[in-house]
């Protein structure tokens, strides 16, 4: 009896099983990659209603983070500053810049501007921008270098995994209290003497169980 | 309050389909596919529905910060504010303290300062944040249906205020409910100035008439009764439920506590003697409950006089005491322990009781020497009572054409007021009727002007607490749907001028606190919630006449069947029955929501003919009504109950249509309880849902009680219930060695089953509503339920058991079965033994409620909060995350506010103290049965409690290892009664 099928296709099985092989690696991949917030949140960068620079602000002006976020020491919130903080110095600055129109105009009329979310968590997870000051966590820890963005962007993946790195081993991350909001603050060469005298003086001990930030 | 709910009662209550799908454990599609689908083409349906969810993922939602323009100076975003105000219900008030986020009020508590809450609450309280967030309050002024302007009304009031000043007022009618408050009071003499010849008449459907016009006959005077509980070492309830019904709960329930509490701690415990009808919280908690009808009442006063008089009390008891059918052994228990206990005995007669018998119970307080002590009298001022001769003089005018203007303010007469006096058609012959109401009522419905009426937690008012104590009514927002209150409706109507409600009250306290540093006592007030030390003057009443001769025994043969009217336990005389939480809230004795069925003992049952859920044709004086059977054991033979409150037909989306309108039956002749009632089966059947079977524990011993005697000897009795022994561990078992650990212990003893932690947990956890339907499958959300079991000691109890309640929250086991099933690792254990529930890990497979022998995890079959209208999501909890359908969920001991006190502490550089976190149960609970907190602590309060000899797990053999524990139940009877029949 003549054979149907040539001898090669004897190979089929096992082409196929490393193609099936290598295309599961390749969507796992992929979904690992494409699908994590290192993919998808790192670099958002949305156009607000007014092209405000942290740079220009924060970075060559100086302000501290808190004259605008204000709570950020004393609620779970770090606000986003009100209408009214603005006109604190443009009511005299820049009087006149079409760019401000919007401002202006939400002062005059006491209707609130609509900024737009750039870090945003689920909302299953509970974040206190306090506790994390009170800790000594900078905030460039999370932002990134505000005081060198024109427009801000997301640097960070806020993953529930990057959390936890932080959460499982807090030492590294920590700073002096009084540096929280100094962008440029490097820490000193021997930073396991630091971390040490920060945990004597206040001591930390982030929750890692489910509850610490789910409810 | 998610609409889903109310979508789906409709169809029950509405489709023919209704029978079907109560019988399929989902609805067609709900859970499975439809029939005919090969599984090809579901591999096909989940491939689709996995990229279309991959696809919907990738989008990021655009998410708005809107900060304010000028920022108000208090208010930081984020931070929660608290703001004393006060709920007035009728003559009383509740201090209360009110939580708020960024401007919405979210959660109520007691107000510690005030004397009616003492900074505990009841699910009234609890509850009415939600009315002020009903989608169906009414948003506009209405003329005839016809949608007007606040302006409009003005004027036409201008117009109609001249003819009446004309002629002094004649034709002008006002009907109020009952009110304490002098804002109301100086409006109302200021429009009866102006309006010398108008008519004021005041109306509540359920209010104490009878006790207040026994207290006149007794005393001549006219006087507000304070009972001090606490201080009673017996009490003697006649058809009395001092704990729910009764307006003053909240004080009630603390002070029988304490007296509990004193006998587990080495003093002497109080003992409860009820006698009543119906079941009632009191009659649960009673230590000796005698049943006996409501009409029979008046006989065992008469009793209980002529037998305290033959132990030497010098009182006037009537000659002819009919005792034969009231247990001597009884009777003779209650007097001696009265004569014993003298000026530390109470007696107090419910509401329901005619003013003789209250009239008398005054006379016998008196001889004992218990009034000042155990009972106070205490001055009436700017109050106007309910008087149901007021209510009939108004409509026999009405219905003589002499009203021509009644302005309604509040009042729900068309629905509540006495079915012979016909309200709505005497309505219908007055020319010129004003409603102000919160909804577009009964009452709205037929009047010619509806006023949308403010809630009390947007409008200004003061308020008098029972004992007289001053309160201000403070708004935590502005009006949702613009409506005015009270007050500025009666300053309209006596000045034809709007006047905002701040400016009237104010002005009213200027002559309280007087002109001098008015702003600093003012400033004082508003943050107090309560003025300290304005409690009206006590007066120490004598007798006048003969109280106990006015004792008339019931007249109608022992055979006849008697009906009682008893307030709802939820939804009282009917103004909550569009809030879904009290609804839903089972009540408390027969565990049943969403109706209100005729209540029979089993013997009347049995008479009747009929059986649970059997629909009865009730018949009294010539009314007839169609009600459902539910059968109570231990009520007394003879006596029918019906509830108020239900069946209205203009409450809103969830209380219109649910239960039956008893106020059908009610007649001005007899609105407490009347003879001569008849029941016949119709032969049709009604469903009913009830949770009364839902988690039952199969006959172990999970509440365990002990006479006090018995407790004094042995006092680990609970442990001794079981014996457990601890099964070899399968696997290295947690141990909980550093940082706080939670844990909760619960005080049988002191718990009187009133649902106001069930409620508050509701508020706290953004827990939705369900509806009858689902609550008939099991599937009602509340993460605390209070398990209700009937206690019978041999056959010849079982008409009439003994009640013991337990409330039963999540156990937190140390070694809890739920984790130990979960596939995915959604329920764990922190570190400080909290059994968490993971919501965005869980898949919905409910192995672990399967796995909990406590049956406390619920699910949500369906998305309850997807529907939810704008208004309530603003009264939701943002700390708490609301979850959606397919998710498991169960009581997190309140794990937000241990969080934040937690983080609050830290940020203050201290330790988290004892007490510094209470539970929303623990909070509400006017008993103080619930104490949470660290049990690694020696010192703490729950530590304490859970080295009390009467501490014990629920199901200690299972080994689970809870952290709830509970204090067993000890009662004190009268030694001369142990045994037997009493």
């Amino acid at each position: 009896m003549a054979q149907i099928l040539p001898p090669w296709s004897n190979k089929i099985p096992l082409l196929g099983a490393l193609a099936g092989g290598l295309g599961a690696t390749l969507a796992i991949a992929g979904v690992w990659y494409y699908g994590s917030p290192k993919y998808t949140d790192v670099g958002y960068r949305p156009i607000q209603p007014v092209p405000y620079s942290h740079k220009l602000h924060a970075g060559e002006m100086g302000l501290d983070c808190r004259y605008c976020h204000a709570s950020v020491e004393i609620s779970p919130v770090a606000n986003v500053p009100p209408t009214s903080a603005c006109m604190n110095c443009h009511k005299i600055v820049k009087r006149d810049s079409p760019l401000l129109e919007p401002i202006r105009e939400s002062a005059s009329s006491g209707r609130p501007m609509r900024w737009i979310r750039v870090h945003s968590l689920p909302d299953y997870a509970y974040f206190r921008h306090d506790v994390h000051v009170a800790a000594g966590i900078g905030c460039v820890s999370c932002h990134g270098r505000i005081d060198e963005m024109e427009v801000v962007v997301q640097t960070q993946p806020l993953s529930m995994s990057w959390c936890l790195d932080c959460h499982r081993n807090p030492a590294p991350h920590r700073r002096p209290v009084s540096e929280v909001t100094n962008m440029k603050w490097a820490p000193p060469k021997d930073r396991t003497v630091l971390a040490a005298r920060l945990q004597q003086e206040h001591p930390v001990d982030p929750p890692v169980d489910c509850s610490g930030c789910h409810r | 309050m998610s609409r889903s709910y109310w979508r789906s009662l409709e169809q029950i209550e509405g489709s023919p389909g209704s029978r079907e799908f109560l019988e399929r454990e989902f609805p067609e599609g709900a859970s499975e596919l439809p029939e005919g689908v090969s599984r090809r083409e579901m591999m096909l349906l989940l491939g689709a529905s996995a990229s279309l969810a991959g696809l919907a993922a990738c989008r990021r939602p655009v998410e708005r910060i809107v900060p304010f323009a000028n920022p108000p100076e208090e208010i930081i975003p984020g931070v929660p504010r608290r703001y004393a105000t006060t709920m007035p219900f009728g003559r009383s008030a509740y201090g209360l303290l009110v939580e708020s986020h960024e401007g919405r009020p979210t959660k109520i508590e007691g107000n510690a300062l005030h004397p009616s809450t003492l900074g505990a609450s009841s699910l009234r309280v609890q509850a009415s944040i939600l009315d002020l967030y009903d989608p169906d309050r009414s948003r506009k002024v209405l003329h005839r249906g016809e949608s007007k302007s606040w302006a409009d009304f003005v004027a036409a009031w201008g117009e109609t205020a001249k003819t009446h000043a004309a002629g002094q007022g004649e034709g002008l009618a006002v009907l109020s409910g009952s009110f304490a408050s002098p804002t109301l009071a100086r409006l109302r003499r200021s429009l009866e100035d102006r309006f010398p010849r108008m008519r004021w008449a005041t109306w509540e459907a359920v209010d104490d008439e009878n006790a207040r016009a026994g207290v006149a006959t007794g005393t001549g005077r006219d006087l507000e009764t304070v009972l001090r509980i606490e201080r009673a070492a017996v009490i003697l309830a006649l058809d009395a439920d001092l704990f729910l019904t009764d307006p003053e709960g909240i004080v009630n329930a603390r002070g029988f506590a304490a007296g509990r509490r004193a006998g587990t701690e080495g003093g002497t415990m109080n003992r409860l003697y009820s006698v009543e009808g119906a079941y009632s919280l009191t009659g649960a908690m009673a230590d000796h409950r005698l049943r006996l009808a409501s009409r029979d009442v008046a006989a065992f006063v008469a009793a209980l006089a002529a037998e305290l008089m033959s132990s030497g009390l010098p009182v006037d008891a009537p000659g002819t005491a009919p005792a034969g059918e009231i247990d001597q052994r009884w009777l003779h228990a209650v007097a001696q322990d009265l004569m014993a206990n003298r000026e530390r005995g109470l007696i107090v007669a419910g509401p329901r009781q005619p003013p003789a018998v209250h009239a008398a119970v005054l006379a016998l307080n008196v001889a004992l020497g218990n009034v000042g002590q155990t009972i106070a009298y205490h001055e009436r001022k700017d109050a106007a009572p309910s008087s149901r001769s007021s209510l009939a003089d108004l409509v026999t005018a009405m219905k003589a054409g002499t009203v021509t203007t009644l302005a309604i303010l509040g009042a729900n007469p068309v629905y509540d007021a006495p079915a012979d006096l016909d309200f709505a058609s005497a309505l219908g012959k007055v020319a010129n009727t004003i409603a102000l109401s919160s909804h577009v009522d009964e009452t709205s419905r037929l009047a010619a002007w509806h006023l949308p009426r403010a809630h009390f937690l947007e409008a200004w008012g003061d308020a008098r607490a029972i004992d007289g104590t001053l309160a201000v009514i403070q708004p935590l927002i502005l009006p949702l749907y613009l409506g005015r209150s009270d007050i500025e409706i009666l300053s309209l109507l006596a000045s034809d001028q709007e006047q905002p409600g701040y400016d009237l009250v104010r002005q009213s306290w200027k002559g309280i606190l007087g002109d001098a540093a008015f702003e600093d006592k003012w400033g004082r007030v508003l943050h107090d919630g309560v003025l300290p030390g304005s409690e009206l003057p006590e007066v120490v009443p004598t007798v006048v006449g003969r109280p106990l001769a006015g004792l008339a025994p019931s007249s109608s043969s022992a055979g006849d069947l008697e009906i009682v009217f008893e307030p709802g336990a939820t939804v009282h005389d009917g103004r909550f029955a569009n809030d879904g939480w009290l609804q839903e809230l089972p009540d408390p004795l027969t565990k049943i929501t969403w109706d209100n069925p005729v209540l029979l003992s089993p013997a009347t049952a049995a008479r009747v003919g009929a059986k649970n859920e059997d629909l009865v044709r009730v018949e009294i004086r010539g009314r007839a009504l169609d009600l459902p059977v539910w059968i109570v054991p231990g009520q007394a033979d003879g006596t029918v109950v019906v509830t108020l409150g239900y069946g209205r037909t203009s409450a809103g989306r969830v209380g219109n249509g649910v239960g039956f309108d008893t106020y059908r039956l009610r007649t001005l002749a007899a609105p407490d309880f009347d003879t001569g009632v008849r029941l016949t089966p119709t032969g049709e059947t009604y469903l009913l849902g009830t949770t009364q079977e839902h988690g039952s524990m199969e006959g172990r011993p999970i509440v365990r009680e002990a006479a006090l005697e018995e407790y004094r000897q042995s006092p680990g009795f609970a442990k001794e219930a079981v014996h457990a022994v601890p099964p070899a561990p399968l696997w290295n078992e947690r141990g909980y060695e550093t940082g706080p650990q939670w844990g909760m212990a619960i005080d049988l003893n002191t718990c009187v089953g009133c649902n106001a932690c069930v409620v508050a947990c509701q508020s706290e956890n953004n827990i939705p509503i369900v509806g009858k339907a689902q609550v008939r499958k099991g599937r009602e959300m509340h993460w605390l339920r209070v398990d209700r079991y009937f206690a019978e000691d041999g056959e010849d109890r079982a008409a009439d058991p003994q009640v013991v309640f337990q409330p039963v929250p999540c156990m937190h086991c140390e070694n809890a079965p739920c984790e130990q099933v979960c596939p995915v690792a959604a329920t764990v254990h922190s570190p400080e033994g909290l059994n968490d529930m993971v919501y965005n890990r869980c898949i919905g497979t409910r192995y672990c409620s399967n796995n909990c022998p406590y049956k406390v995890r619920r699910f949500n079959f369906f998305n309850f909060t997807k529907d939810t209208p704008e208004s309530m999501k603003l009264l939701q909890n943002p700390d708490v995350t609301v979850r959606s359908r397919g998710v498991m969920e169960k009581c997190t001991y309140c794990v937000q506010r241990i969080n934040s006190a937690k983080i609050d502490a830290r940020l203050a550089g201290r330790e988290v103290g004892d007490g510094d976190i209470e539970t929303a149960c623990q909070q509400a609970c006017p008993a103080g049965a619930i104490v949470f907190g660290d049990v690694s602590d020696p010192g703490s309060r729950v530590s304490k409690l859970k080295a009390d000899p009467r501490n014990y797990s629920m199901l200690e053999e299972l080994h689970t290892r809870p952290r709830t524990t509970y204090l067993a139940k000890v009662r004190n009877p009268h030694p001369d009664l142990l045994g037997g029949r009493a």
